[in-house]
């Protein structure tokens, strides 16, 4: 009697304790589950929120001022709006294919623009922001001397800084070369200075590359002739 | 001496993942180009890749450096490194001379491929750190041991074990 008894309670007790365990068991994995759910929640909250904010960040900046005598399009145009061609060359002022081609086919150009066969249209570009700011830097200066001194001293200045371009990846000249080009360009040291200095079309340069990125720019330079981007090489050909 | 490893394989790829993040980070137009230099996802999803990739980066290394979700975060990092070696073999084979633009930068250069090996074979470090997580996800100093309660039939040392064995001596074996 007491040896069955005991079998029997023996029994319900180890019974007993299998359900707790399998009660603990259960918690256990819901409060997992809950745990996964909120952390992965939480994640998919903050990542689309950052997501957000970088396309944000991709949008043009409606309140830039724009410099006097820039186009619509971040750039400087020259010539007519009725030539034959119209030319449009995204640049930047440390890119050593953009001083090739600059040597290589400035002339041409300028002879283009004079004769009507062309206008041309340069749009500094903040490409090469991994070698550090003078991108950024010479594009916003090209900005300051078109706003200060007009479109003739800002291709001036243009001209000086493909002439002098240094070495990509070496050190950079600073604000008060810059500013020396300007006067040499012909801009008056006193319109130009604080605006290099001051990065004052910095929020226009930049709308400028979120263009070109949305328009499928990859690389500078990018040469377009009547809307169409063609290999520097044809560029005699297609505005002759 | 597998956990370890884990927390090694965590810090390595974690740290890799927020450094190339935060890199891109400042320059999201810069990102989207990148994306694009490899010519492989239509254009309509190109800027979402572009803004979101660097995002994903950082998020993905900092719950790798915390061993949060580690498994789940080890078959994002693996899927994601396969995608980057894909990718970069296929400009490779097309003749796309591009900046892998894994950390900053991208877009065309001249001397692309001979750095492509070195890319690729840095990716596949990578990618064998991370399935190493997946297949061992436990590790020493991580988020998980932390906040999420042992899987149902995983041992956990101490009292479950001590439980075990006291109903099998009540059991009268």
């Amino acid at each position: 009697m007491s040896k069955r008894n005991k079998a029997a309670e023996r029994a319900a007790r180890a019974a007993a304790l299998k359900a707790e365990r399998e009660r603990k068991a259960r918690r256990d994995r819901q409060r997992r589950l809950l745990t996964i759910g909120a952390v992965v929640g939480g994640l998919l909250i903050v990542v689309v929120a950052a997501v957000w904010l970088q396309s944000r960040a991709g949008d043009i900046d409606e309140t830039a001022t724009a410099p006097e005598g820039a186009t619509q399009s971040y750039g400087l145009r020259l010539g007519t709006a009725d030539a034959e061609h119209e030319v449009v060359i995204y640049e930047d002022f440390l890119c050593p294919a953009c001083k090739s081609f600059e040597d290589a086919y400035d002339a041409e150009l300028e002879s283009a623009v004079e004769e009507g066969r062309a206008s041309v249209e340069y749009r500094p570009l903040d490409f090469l922001g991994r070698f550090g700011d003078y991108s950024q830097r010479t594009a916003n200066a090209f900005a300051v001397v078109l706003d200060a001194a007009g479109p003739e001293v800002a291709k001036e200045f243009h001209d000086l800084l493909y002439a002098e371009q240094p070495a990509e990846d070496g050190d950079h000249p600073d604000d008060a070369w810059l500013i020396e080009k300007a006067v040499e360009a012909g801009a008056t040291e006193a319109d130009v200075a604080a605006g290099i200095e001051g990065l004052e079309f910095e929020a226009w340069v930049s709308n400028g590359v979120k263009a070109a990125t949305s328009a499928g720019v990859q690389g500078t330079p990018t040469v377009m002739v009547d809307g169409e981007a063609i290999d520097a090489s044809t560029l005699a050909e297609a505005i002759e | 001496m597998k956990q370890w490893i884990g927390l090694v394989a965590r810090l390595i790829t974690g740290g890799v993942w927020i450094v190339a993040g935060a890199l891109k980070l400042p320059d999201p137009s810069g990102s989207v180009r990148a994306v694009r230099a490899y010519e492989i996802l239509p254009e309509s999803i190109v800027p979402t890749v572009g803004y979101a990739l660097p995002v994903v980066e950082v998020a993905l290394g900092v719950c790798l450096v915390l061993g949060l979700l580690t498994r789940v975060m080890g078959v994002l990092s693996a899927l994601l490194f396969v995608a980057f070696i894909v990718g970069i073999s296929a400009a490779w084979a097309r003749g796309l001379s591009i900046d892998c633009g894994c950390f900053g930068g991208g877009g065309e250069i001249t001397d692309a491929t001979a750095k492509y090996p070195w890319e690729i074979a840095r990716d596949v470090g990578l990618l064998l750190l991370s399935v190493w997580l997946v297949i061992w996800p436990r590790s020493r100093w991580s988020l998980d041991a932390v906040v999420l309660p042992p899987r149902a039939g995983e041992v956990s040392p101490g009292p479950g074990e001590g439980e075990e064995l006291d109903v099998e001596a009540q059991q009268g074996r």
